[in-house]
């Protein structure tokens, strides 16, 4: 599952982003002169976009599990293959950092995705984001 | 705010079958237990305001952040010949 094969469809997010909870339509802009990364764009006037890339990409062995309950709000099941992308920051310094703490992931099946807060993830809010 | 006092073993019902309950009082903290639909999401406030700042910190606007996908795209391309 790539951010390609999404491209310019509408993903709803039913309870938007934390800190952007109104921000409830998402459009993945992949492009191959975007390649490796990825823009979660909103769908909406005024509402936020992000630069993100796949998770794998940063680290391979990356890896989060999903409650029942997110598999339910993804309309999803163990085995549903998911578009999973991190958020990228960038910092005043020029470095960048991605959210491996809080991936969004997103089910082709149903357009439905969301930012997932997992309390006891492993990995960091601030990953650096490695040069390849 | 509504403010209540409960007991060991009491709980409150929000809305539509959600329940929290007080199931042990300790000197430094409270637990409880939280039952709610299953697609209802139950976070952590601070797990949450956590990333809400690194959202808040992430976002930007469409042209800006195409202009920073160039720029990391150009510098990974750089890195790559650097090290061939």
């Amino acid at each position: 599952m790539t951010p390609l094969s999404l491209a310019n469809t509408v993903i709803t997010f039913d309870e938007g982003l934390p800190g952007f909870e109104s921000a409830r339509r998402f459009v993945v802009v992949a492009s191959p002169a975007l390649e490796p990364f990825a823009l979660v764009q909103a769908a909406d006037e005024g509402e936020p976009s992000f630069l993100a890339i796949e998770p794998r990409l940063v680290d391979p062995s990356y890896a989060s599990p999903l409650a029942d309950s997110d598999l339910l709000r993804l309309g999803a099941e163990q085995k549903t293959p998911l578009l999973w992308l991190v958020l990228i920051t960038m910092h005043p310094d020029g470095s960048a950092t991605v959210n491996l703490k809080a991936p969004i992931v997103i089910n082709p099946g149903t357009m439905r995705g969301l930012q997932l807060v997992a309390p006891d993830s492993p990995y960091l809010i601030d990953h650096p984001l490695p040069p390849v | 705010m509504l403010v209540f006092t409960r007991k060991r073993d009491e709980a409150i019902i929000i809305g539509d079958g959600i329940e929290v309950r007080v199931l042990r009082v300790g000197r430094d903290g409270v637990r409880l237990g939280v039952t709610a639909p299953p697609n209802v999401a139950i976070h952590r406030r601070e797990v949450y305001d956590q990333i809400r700042v690194a959202n808040a910190t992430a976002a930007g606007d469409r042209e800006s952040l195409n202009q920073i996908a160039a720029r990391l795209r150009d510098a990974r391309l750089a890195g790559a010949r650097g090290r061939s």
